[in-house]
């Protein structure tokens, strides 16, 4: 993206005026806030929110807090456990997602080689009769199974040091953290609530709309600081942030470098 | 060829876009004086009131101008009102356009003189013209000599005679297809075909000429109903549907972010005709052309429903547009962060800047949580810098007061913890505003007490609010002693001022605890709650005298108008449901709250708004001027109904 030092542009204070103008109402950024909380799992926020802002909680914390478990146990490596409370929420989550059932098979797979790796000389027998008694079955009705399998048994051939980059990530915290991922929005789909929280969506909107405007060449202000700096609990930085947003509104002139880092 | 002769500069003439002075000079007149512009052209103007297409109404931008056609309309009616009309204004006050025409001066209608200011006026001003406003009826100055509208706009009907076989008569609607819908549709019913007539459905620029068939001529294109062919402004098109002829309905659409435009017939999808139609600069008018003389057809600009199911393409054309937007990369936006550290920050510094300190360190603790659950070592959780908490929570508070709708609270914190605040000369207004607020709650209580008396079970309820709320008597008596101490003893009074306040905090104003409920419809029966009433109805009303001895000397017309809508209150039994009932709402509450909590901000260094407050300004400020350029993708996103409603 290029962020050239701005020529004087009147029309900023068109689109200056123009943001006053489309100021979001509290009550909306508070839905988008709440929703965010709930959706993605954060109950404590959503309840100490809830009474703050004055907002009446839709779904109960019980939910919010049974999401969260699942989740908790993905991303710590136990997976059985997480299939188990993903069953007893709703069988049908993982039986109509065959993909994502065999994603957190072929996980748990993972972290069967991974106790047989951080531990030498360990047994991987268990591992092998995880591998052929429940993901050997499901491999040949996809195509994709099939070299997910290969990929992953590749991983106890392999010596640990010398793995190729795509093998290593396979033993990543990122793949936990998607499956993980994967898991709630299936769980939130199953239960009639919608996968994605509203705000991740906004903030995709925002890059859209900003790329929109600029292939229209349209003038708007050449950075487009969002306004955060650095950490926002700061205080510190949040009067730096208050000056530096200024200068990036206000000023027309064209040495001006406030680039957000 | 002599008729053509004569006919094309006229047709070209009428054809010149309508001039910014005309309309100027229309908007100009006042309401008692409209009836007496009787010019053809404007005539043409004459609208009824607004309608969305349904295809149409998720639309920000039809959203937009329906907003500016409400405000517009109330002008006109608070106009009207001061304003009365001179009595024989009534007279003359037929708006349909074909009896005034046809010269049927006998059927004069007599209307109720604002309808009829309101239906000729509003999308006339310059500023509504340049926000882009829906086509709404065939144009009576656009089209062809010969050419008769009908149907209050929607019908146009052939009277007169071609002379030549590739002449016709043409006809464009009033406002082009606003290119900000993203997708334009619209339907013409072929009501009567002349005997081997020719009809032609589609769209031109201002640039084709109206003696010819849209689609033969340059910069239009149309679907003919001989032979079915298509014309992209040439004289030879392609095979492209049916032929159509007399009952059948033709719908044409544009679709703005693939330059493409098709047909239907009969509710049936014909396929994309034209592509390639650029948005940038040009505006495409709705168009029709016919030949034979009787031939007659009607159009459809959304008004009643299509028969095409062109809300299903709509709805589809969004989807499209969301997945695109779901695609989009984040990681420019606040690099490094990716999108989820990114939605981290957003938060937290919202809930910062909100003042929701309990919420913002409990979704610091959460975060961390979920943070560990991934990580290997474990890191103890250490809580948010706690530098601003004090102020948070003072705001905090001092917001809660205004959205409880004690005002006087909020005025004592807002003077202890910020004394200078509320004075700054760039805060008058604020200070203005939430005076008055205070005595809209006054009046809120009082009206809350008018109808408790007539409906019983609300009494106690009321009674309630006013037992736990002595400001209600005391509000006047707010001595600056008081202030004074307040400011003098410092710290230890501001303790005792939490205190104090916080156990009237502590007591919820408007949900009465059992015990309390009980008491008040034991001691306070409806008679009692009459004194009660006429008490506050009289400390209301020296609240109201004291406001206008402080602000009424003010210049300004706003604050005029302000404090004329505040003291009306008092003139309507039920103002809730008065014209001023806005005024009342309890989300005035909130407004006020955040502009004393910006101010606040502002006074300690901080910007008013926070990061996700701009982020949502910036997207929605992004789409307008990437609708407004190129329609597109842009123009079919709805920020609030889409990613800020449940």
């Amino acid at each position: 993206m290029s962020r050239t030092p701005s020529t004087a542009t009147p029309t900023w204070h068109h689109f200056e005026r123009k943001l006053e103008d489309v100021k979001p109402s509290k009550t909306d950024i508070n839905y988008l806030v709440m929703d965010y909380l709930v959706t993605n799992g954060y109950p404590a926020a959503a309840q100490k929110f809830a009474v703050e802002a004055n907002i009446q909680l839709t779904t109960d914390l019980q939910a919010i807090q049974e999401r969260v478990d699942i989740r908790t146990a993905i991303h710590s490596g136990d997976i059985q456990v997480a299939v188990e409370k993903i069953n007893e929420l709703n069988p049908q989550i993982l039986d109509e997602d065959p993909s994502l059932h065999f994603a957190l098979l072929r996980l748990q797979l993972v972290e069967l080689i991974r106790v047989c790796m951080d531990t030498p000389g360990s047994d991987i027998t268990s591992a092998l009769d995880f591998a052929t008694s429940q993901l050997a079955p499901r491999a040949p009705t996809n195509p994709q199974f099939l070299s997910d399998l290969e990929r992953t048994l590749a991983l106890l051939i392999f010596p640990s040091d010398k793995l190729d980059p795509a093998l290593a990530s396979l033993l990543d915290p990122s793949l936990r953290k998607e499956i993980a991922t994967r898991v709630n929005q299936a769980i939130l789909q199953n239960q009639g609530a919608r996968k994605e929280a509203r705000l991740r969506n906004l903030v995709k909107l925002r890059a859209f709309a900003e790329k929109k405007a600029r292939d229209t060449k349209k003038d708007i202000p050449d950075t487009l600081d969002i306004g955060l700096v650095g950490d926002s609990n700061n205080t510190s930085n949040s009067n730096d942030l208050a000056t530096n947003v200024s200068d990036i509104l206000m000023s027309n002139n064209s040495d001006n470098d406030h680039t957000v880092s | 060829m002599s008729a053509r002769g004569d006919q094309q500069p006229q047709a070209m003439g009428l054809a010149r876009p309508r001039t910014g002075s005309m309309h100027m000079e229309l908007d100009g007149q006042t309401g008692h004086q409209a009836h007496t512009a009787r010019r053809g052209g404007w005539l043409g103007e004459d609208h009824l009131s607004f309608f969305t297409p349904s295809y149409l109404r998720q639309s920000r931008h039809v959203q937009r101008l329906h907003r500016a056609y409400d405000e517009h309309v109330a002008e006109v009616q608070e106009h009207a009102r001061l304003n009365p009309p001179k009595p024989q204004s009534l007279s003359a006050s037929s708006s349909n356009v074909n009896l005034h025409k046809m010269h049927a001066a006998h059927v004069h209608q007599q209307r109720p003189v604002v309808q009829d200011i309101l239906e000729r006026h509003p999308p006339l001003s310059e500023e509504v013209d340049r926000s882009h406003p829906l086509p709404t009826r065939w144009s009576e100055e656009d089209k062809m000599v010969g050419l008769e509208i009908q149907g209050e706009g929607t019908e146009v009907r052939f009277g007169g005679v071609t002379k030549t076989s590739d002449e016709a008569a043409s006809i464009r609607v009033d406002h082009p297809m606003p290119k900000e819908c993203g997708i334009y549709y619209f339907e013409v019913t072929i009501l009567s075909r002349g005997k081997d007539g020719l009809v032609g459905v589609g769209f031109s620029t201002r640039k084709a000429a109206l003696n010819r068939l849209p689609g033969w001529e340059t910069e239009s294109w149309a679907y003919h109903g001989d032979d079915g062919y298509c014309f992209a402004a040439q004289a030879s098109g392609k095979a492209y549907g049916p032929r159509f002829s007399s009952n059948d309905v033709i719908g044409c659409g544009v679709n703005f972010r693939t330059g493409e435009a098709f047909f239907t017939r009969n509710g049936v999808y014909l396929g994309v005709a034209f592509s390639g139609i650029k948005s940038e600069k040009a505006r495409y008018y709705p168009s029709v052309g016919m030949k034979k003389p009787g031939e007659h057809l009607r159009i459809n600009l959304g008004r009643t429903p299509f028969v095409f199911d062109i809300n299903h393409m709509m709805k589809q054309e969004r989807q499209t547009t969301l997945a695109n937007i779901a695609k989009a990369d984040v990681s420019t936006l606040h690099p490094p962060d990716d999108e989820s550290t990114l939605i981290h920050k957003l938060i937290s510094q919202y809930l910062a800047h909100e003042g929701y300190v309990d919420t913002a360190k409990a979704f610091a603790k959460d975060v961390h949580d979920q943070e560990q659950s991934l990580s290997d070592e474990p890191q103890p959780f250490s809580p948010p810098d706690s530098d601003d908490d004090i102020h948070a929570v003072n705001r905090q508070k001092i917001r809660r007061s205004i959205l409880d709708g004690d005002i006087d609270r909020a005025l004592k914190y807002t003077s202890s913890y910020y004394p200078h605040v509320l004075e700054e000369e760039r805060n008058r207004d604020v200070y203005f505003r939430l005076r008055c607020r205070k005595f809209i709650e006054m009046m809120r209580r009082h009206t809350d007490l008018v109808t408790a008396t007539s409906s019983p079970a609300t009494v106690t309820k009321s009674v309630d609010s006013l037992a736990s709320n002595g400001h209600a008597r005391t509000d006047h008596n707010r001595t600056e002693e008081d202030e004074e101490e307040d400011e003098e003893d410092g710290q230890d009074t501001q303790m005792e001022l939490d205190d104090q306040l916080h156990r009237e905090a502590s007591r919820p104003l408007e949900v009465p605890s059992d015990d309390i409920d009980m008491d008040a419809s034991q001691e306070l029966p409806l008679k009692a709650s009459f004194m009660k009433k006429d008490d506050l109805l009289s400390s209301a009303l020296e609240y109201g005298r004291e406001l206008q001895v402080e602000f009424g000397s003010d210049p300004r017309q706003q604050v005029k108008k302000e404090l004329q809508d505040l003291f009306a209150i008092i003139a309507y039994p039920n103002p809730a449901e008065s014209p001023i009932g806005a005024l009342l709402d309890e989300r005035g509450r909130g407004r006020i709250a955040e502009e004393v909590n910006g101010a606040i901000l502002v006074s300690l260094g901080k910007p008013s708004s926070a990061a996700l407050e701009k982020l949502c300004a910036q997207t929605e400020a992004m789409l307008d001027e990437a609708a407004a350029k190129a329609g597109g993708a842009a123009a079919l996103v709805n920020v609030r109904d889409d990613f800020l409603r449940p």
